[in-house]
């Protein structure tokens, strides 16, 4: 069961994400694949706010910045993904990614996490909504991102939109 | 008229030439690409939207959803692309939004 949780920044994405794995999980293992490179202050309380709410629930963080296709996840669990956002431009931009093979790389990585995880629950961003008039390789960015968005949902199962917290279903149904 | 929405890079042609069952060669003929970027040149956006209503599928990308752009021009071409949706919609017997790729009808008969 794969479930693709997009929405813009702030939209309550990620809570309802967590909430819904916990639904999926049952006795398996919970893992937060983090994809944030703790690069500065505003990553740092980023992560800190996400690390709150996540508490309690008994996730294991793994961090994968780049190659999610290596990533070392145990067979069976049950995992969070977050964010395809992050995971894109780490792939296009960090000297250690794929470059002009980053959706690609992606795509990969989360083909092999469905192989491995008894459920997966991908955040990803709805960023291609405010025009074109943007500085440097942003066009390039929303370029590859909307491919990945794409690409990830034919993999779904399902496919929502979140929007002040509330999910809105393009394809299948919220787990129950 | 088949309204097709959404955000950019989100799968809008390919929803548009599956709706239409056609290849890229016909949807150029059938279907208006990227409204909002007529929008930019035209103050009429009225007579616009009449003359797009004739066509049997027209797409335009949401632009609206960032911050407020800082030069004149760009904000102006995003009000009137904004408002071209609107009138689209008005004009469309069907009005679809794809999202990831997925289209999801919003006005009319899903199709």
């Amino acid at each position: 069961m794969t479930i693709l949780v997009a929405g813009g920044a702030a939209s309550g994405k990620s809570a309802y994400a967590e909430e819904i794995l916990c639904k999926l999980s049952g006795g398996a293992p919970r893992i937060y694949l983090a994809t944030m490179q703790p690069f500065g202050a505003e990553a740092a309380a980023r992560i800190a706010k996400h690390r709150a709410q996540r508490a309690g629930r008994g996730f294991q963080t793994i961090e994968c910045y780049v190659n999610l296709e290596a990533a070392d996840v145990p067979h069976g669990s049950v995992v969070l993904l977050e964010d395809v956002g992050n995971l894109c431009a780490n792939e296009l931009y960090d000297p250690s990614g794929s470059g002009e093979g980053a959706a690609d790389a992606v795509v990969r990585g989360v083909e092999a996490l469905q192989r491995r995880c008894r459920a997966l629950v991908i955040v990803s961003n709805e960023t291609a909504s405010g025009g074109m008039d943007y500085a440097g390789d942003t066009a390039r960015y929303l370029r590859v991102l909307g491919e990945v968005n794409q690409r990830l949902a034919a993999l779904a199962d399902g496919v929502c939109e979140v929007a002040c917290g509330i999910a809105e279903y393009y394809k299948g149904e919220e787990p129950r | 008229m088949i309204f097709i929405t959404g955000p950019l890079y989100s799968g809008k042609r390919a929803v548009a030439k599956q709706m239409l069952g056609c290849d890229d060669a016909e949807l150029e003929a059938r279907c208006v690409c990227d409204a909002q970027e007529l929008a930019r040149e035209r103050e009429d956006v009225e007579a616009l939207a009449d003359e797009l209503s004739r066509c049997d599928a027209v797409i335009a990308a949401e632009v609206g959803g960032g911050v407020v752009p800082l030069d004149p021009a760009e904000r102006a071409a995003r009000e009137r692309a904004g408002r071209l949706a609107c009138l689209l919609a008005q004009r469309a017997e069907t009005v679809v939004r794809v999202f990831c790729g997925i289209p999801k009808t919003i006005k009319g008969k899903e199709k």
